[in-house]
């Protein structure tokens, strides 16, 4: 029974996690052969490189604009559209419609958005008296702007389906313990916080999870948008860009890319295990 | 208000063990404790309106341009000054799209079936038997979670290519047969699954896979069905792996597709917006079509923790 | 009260901050755990992390009549070795005689990187070239581009491999040093071919080491395109272009004084363009070298030497273009597009930019669909790419045609004959003219379409006439880098903080310590 699982997992992630491991302490040549073992001290030359911390220093921003972003905006729309109105199922459905946009299309459509002199939101001049910080040439070339013209894209992209969690979330909070506080007097914004988002709780935290996941892993939203972050700085190259990118500087070295990707999965890791940890032992699952 | 409130009938004895926590039979339609009022109701469709508003702003802008021709593409973004079905055609066209629409759907297929399969026999295997060491195995399996794509990558083409699947549908699909996460989520289910229901199968007789058939897998229904359309969706997404695996013009999934076509189409944003609205399409449908499914299904995996 | 089993485990009072408490120690810990992670970076490039052993480059000893600036020449222990020429017997042989014997028809895979129009252009002479005969059969599978290419290729194992290859200029090294590839010196001389006829720089751009790796297909070269109605409007003779960066000046100061446009000339920071493609250009047209041993051209290069005073020079030049308001940068233009779109900017256009000759034929199809309000294909002016010396002079862009080897005999030969008929008279003449490619050789001139299409739109020819000078010296020709793309990459970097006010001689240092750790690198590799 565990045997067609077994399988498929050891071959593709099992094996090739460990092969990587060993290929990152490795240098090759451009075609990935004549490969020369360095010693594992290779893993911490790479990481402390200036290009990986710059990458490292890029995730971690983009992870706290979209994860933050996102949740609070998935949960606060779900409390918006939490009650019985009148085609309440429309506004709904329209919520949880980014679900089924793909990196791919979210992406494109948003580029077309901000591309300079095509894009609605570039260079129009109603935009730009509200927001003067935003210069020409547009919000992808803009060194200070590129990363969180990124972040709008990836967050709307998510957003259908973190509403969707959290409604799922809040419609099996039961109703009458809202309504018993109501009864001893609690506002809404205290009931808000007192039991909407305690008992949210294992739905927020699989939301942040898989958030924060995702936003390390962010890479066809840059290809695909700044392809890396305009020069000269490149703010806009996260770690899997700076490993598969276009403009890479370890692109034909299959050794520190490796090592790069192993890099990544530790950091996961380490930062799902503090999620868990520290976010998971406050959260009761109810019963 | 309190003179208003209702009391809620006693909570119903469920024989679904995975109910979902969306079952609108809890929800009395006359708690007006849920309504707000005059104001409060007009301020609420206000805000509810400019949310949506942002939300399909871009969606909007995408669905204009596809539908202009060339020559007014640059101009009002956001005004359909001439609406014409040709970009669109010439993206199907063009870009391929009805071929690559097929070939995410071939594969998509066949990942989520193979993952459906596989996750339910591990899980049942996790959940139902007893076998030495069997933690250690689940800990190894739950771990493959954590191991990112990009780690993988590398050498899951190189293997790929070694067994000759590159412009493949084995090669886009078999890396994927299997996931931890629909074996993690089914084994919960499982979990719950009474142990009379499992002792009185084995007084009769019934062995493992008859069980398995017989009674668990229509018990916990919905949640295989979340896991499908999760893994439908996450293989119709990809877009990193498609793109090392495909060479061949043909074989392309719709998200490599769309990318080849924002390449080689850079003078047409139009024809690129308009393959994006064909890629999207086929997924907003069926997500209308699935709703229930979707939500029932994120519920059971996500507030069950 | 409430349904004892569904009480939150804290009483309702405290968890409400207290559920806010460690969602804020959580974030701290990540941002004080990222900051101390960039605290320990350790200002080294990636690039420089040791890759082994030392081995012993090869350099050849610097001669006093190439090499000006003799003081950057290593004068460690590696010894001179005397490799400048290669004979071919040391690589693979092409077995042109093959295809005669073969049975049936032989099949063929060429991987191109060409799209849109050019794309179309290529599958019309490819099904020419299959009608016409039944020996060979080319199936032509599109890469999306150069580097798409270039990645598959390097990915693929020798049985996925195609049998035949589009690969750019930029890319020369890295595919002559693979032993992956027959050079197509070796089919010229089993077979016979003659190359009399085919421009000097076309072959040359493609030899290493004394070898001719592949065969020059799509040439392209920088050109100036500018808006004749803007001259017009600052009272420039719309028939002449600047030569020289000085007459740029002049011209675009003309241009911004009469009001005709809001900047004169357009410029980017693009690594296959204004960043890195044009910088070679420009060193190789006022004769300065772009990297050691002769531009890497008869030994793999070691060093890069941009970061001379010439470098310094024209940089800073350009800075004050942009600083006088003369000049303007669209950054790194990453589609293509950006330098042409900026020409037709309805806030605060250009009137002039320079970009490839391969995109003319775009730019006059999009200008011509109604791009830009009152503009049509014919207001487009095109000349010689304008640069630091007075006679105008180009090296190629664009790719070229190899042969994969370990495909078997008749593989090999079919690829030869496939390559032999695009680059015909004929073929060329097709090519250039549907796609504003330059025709690799003399004799495509003569025939139509190729006469017609000059004879009607000279703006077609203007790429043709700059690059059929002599080639001088080695440095005249573009530089061959083993990382030649990351190079450009760094270089772009450069570029792109010169443009912003960054100071000229720290970046150009900057970007040539990063080019000489790539190089170092690859070379250690390699």
């Amino acid at each position: 029974m565990l045997a067609p699982s077994a399988v498929i997992l050891g071959v593709f992630v099992l094996y090739p996690l460990g092969r990587a491991v060993w290929l990152g302490q490795q240098r090759c040549d451009n075609f990935g052969n004549n490969c020369v073992s360095q010693g594992f001290g290779q893993y911490l030359d790479l990481f402390r490189s200036t290009e990986f911390q710059n990458a490292l220093e890029v995730t971690f921003r983009f992870a706290l604009i979209t994860v933050p972003a996102g949740v609070i905006l998935g949960v606060g729309l779900a409390v918006l559209a939490d009650k019985y109105l009148r085609g309440i199922g429309v506004f709904r459905a329209v919520f949880s419609s980014t679900v089924a946009t793909s990196v791919a299309v979210a992406s494109l459509m948003w580029l077309f958005l901000l591309q300079p002199s095509v894009g609605a939101l570039a260079n129009v001049g109603w935009f730009n008296s509200l927001f003067p910080s935003v210069k020409s040439p547009g919000w992808l070339q803009d060194p200070d702007t590129a990363l969180w013209a990124v972040s709008a894209s990836s967050v709307w992209a998510n957003l259908g389906f973190t509403f969707i969690l959290v409604t799922a979330g809040l419609q099996s909070i039961p109703r009458d313990l809202h309504e018993a506080a109501a009864v001893d007097g609690a506002g809404g914004i205290r009931r808000f916080w007192s039991i909407t988002v305690p008992m949210l709780g294992p739905t927020l935290l699989f939301v942040m999870i898989v958030s924060s996941t995702r936003a390390f892993q962010t890479y066809g939203e840059i290809d695909l948008l700044t392809g890396g972050g305009p020069q000269p700085t490149n703010p806009t190259t996260t770690i899997p860009y700076f490993i598969y990118g276009q403009n890479s500087p370890i692109r034909n070295d299959a050794g520190l890319q490796a090592g790069a990707a192993v890099l990544l999965f530790l950091m996961l890791l380490v930062l799902s295990g503090l999620q868990l940890a520290g976010i998971g032992r406050r959260v009761h699952y109810g019963e | 208000m309190a003179s208003e409130h209702v009391i809620e009938p006693a909570e119903p004895m469920v024989t679904d063990p995975v109910a979902p926590a969306d079952d609108t039979s809890r929800r009395h339609p006359r708690q007006s404790f849920d309504e707000p009022s005059g104001a409060g109701r007009l301020g609420r469709y206000a805000l509810l309106c400019l949310v949506t508003f942002v939300v399909v702003f871009p969606i909007y802008t995408t669905v204009v341009a596809a539908l202009k021709p060339g020559s007014e593409v640059l101009e009002n973004p956001l005004v359909p000054t001439t609406v014409t079905f040709d970009v669109i055609v010439d993206a199907w066209n063009e870009g391929r799209l009805g071929r690559y629409l097929l070939n995410s759907f071939i594969v998509a297929f066949v990942v989520t079936t193979a993952q459906v399969v596989t996750s339910v026999l591990a899980a049942y295997a996790f959940a139902i038997l007893q076998f030495p060491g069997k933690r250690i195995v689940f800990l190894v399996f739950v771990a493959t979670l954590l191991v990112p794509l990009e780690a993988t990558l590398v050498v899951n083409l190189d293997t790929v290519d070694s067994l000759g699947w590159l412009n493949t549908y084995q090669g886009l699909a078999v890396p994927f047969l299997a996931t931890a996460f629909g074996i993690f989520l089914l084994r919960q289910v499982f979990l719950t699954l009474p142990r009379d229901l499992r002792d009185a199968a084995a007084i009769d007789g019934v062995g493992h896979l008859g069980f398995l058939r017989h009674v668990a897998i229509p018990l916990v229904r919905p949640t295989i069905g979340a896991l499908a359309l999760f893994s439908f969706l996450g293989t119709w997404n990809q877009y990193l792996w498609p793109n090392l695996v495909i060479n061949e013009a043909d074989m392309n999934t719709v998200q490599s597709g769309l990318r080849l076509l924002s390449r080689s189409s850079l003078s047409e944003p139009n024809l690129v917006m308009a393959g994006t609205v064909i890629a999207a399409v086929p997924i907003f449908i069926a997500l209308f079509v699935f709703q229930r499914q979707l939500v029932r299904g994120l519920t059971a995996g996500a507030v069950k923790g | 009260m409430l349904p004892p089993s569904r009480a939150p485990r804290s009483s309702g009072h405290r968890s409400g901050r207290g559920r806010r408490r460690p969602l804020l120690r959580i974030a701290a810990l990540i941002v004080v755990a990222g900051t101390v992670a960039a605290a320990c970076s350790s200002g080294e490039s990636a690039l420089e992390i040791d890759s082994g052993d030392e081995t012993a480059t090869t350099t050849v000893a610097p001669d006093a009549t190439t090499d000006g600036t003799g003081g950057d020449a290593p004068d460690d222990t590696a010894p001179a070795t005397t490799t400048t020429v290669a004979p071919l017997a040391d690589f693979p042989e092409c077995p042109t005689d093959a295809l005669a014997s073969a049975d049936g028809t032989v099949e063929i895979t060429f991987w191109h990187g060409m799209n849109d129009v050019l794309e179309d252009s290529l599958i019309e002479l490819t099904n020419l070239y299959n009608a016409s005969q039944d020996q060979v059969r080319v199936t032509l599978q599109n890469q999306t581009g150069y580097d798409a290419a270039i990645d598959k290729y390097i990915q693929s194992s020798p049985d996925s491999r195609p049998d035949m290859i589009q690969f750019p200029e930029y890319s020369l090294q890295t595919f002559a040093q693979s032993d992956t590839l027959i050079p197509v010196g070796a089919c010229i001389e089993s077979s016979g071919f003659d190359t009399s006829a085919f421009l000097d720089r076309a072959i040359e751009a493609y030899t290493f080491q004394g070898v001719q790796w592949a065969m020059p297909f799509n040439v392209s070269n920088p050109v100036l395109y500018y808006l004749r109605p803007k001259f017009d409007a600052a009272g420039l003779d719309p028939d002449v272009s600047p030569i020289t960066l000085e007459d740029v000046r002049e011209t675009s100061q003309q241009i911004v004084d009469s009001g005709a446009a809001t900047y004169g000339l357009v410029l980017d920071s693009g690594t296959n363009s204004g960043g890195g493609w044009f910088l070679e250009q420009w060193f190789a047209r006022a004769g300065e070298p772009y990297a050691d041993n002769d531009n890497g051209r008869t030994a793999p290069a070691t060093e890069v030497l941009f970061d001379s005073a010439a470098g310094v020079e024209l940089m800073t030049f350009l800075q004050n273009l942009i600083e006088d308001g003369l000049a303007v940068s669209v950054g790194d233009n990453a589609s293509g597009q950006d330098t042409y779109l900026k020409l037709i900017d309805p806030a605060a256009d250009g009137a002039m930019t320079i970009g490839s000759s391969a995109a003319l034929g775009g730019v006059l199809a999009a200008i011509d669909s109604g791009l830009a309000q009152g503009l049509t294909a014919a207001d487009v002016g095109i000349g010689p790419m304008p640069g630091p010396s007075p006679v105008p002079g180009v090296n190629l862009g664009g790719a070229s045609l190899w042969i994969v080897d370990g495909k078997g005999d008749e593989n090999a030969a079919a690829a030869w004959d496939y390559i032999t008929y695009l680059i015909t008279a004929e073929a060329q003449s097709q090519w250039a003219s549907q796609t504003g490619y330059v025709p690799v050789r003399s004799d495509a001139l003569d025939l139509e379409p190729l006469v017609s299409t000059y004879a009607d739109d000279p703006r077609f020819r203007v790429a043709y006439d700059q690059m059929v000078g002599e080639v001088g010296s080695e440095v005249s020709l573009a530089p061959v880098l083993g990382p030649q793309r990351e190079v450009r990459v760094a270089t772009a970097n450069a570029t792109a903080a010169i443009f912003n006010g960054a100071d000229v001689a720290t970046a150009l240092a900057d970007a040539a310590a990063q080019a000489n750790a790539l190089i170092a690198s690859y070379n250690q590799r390699n």
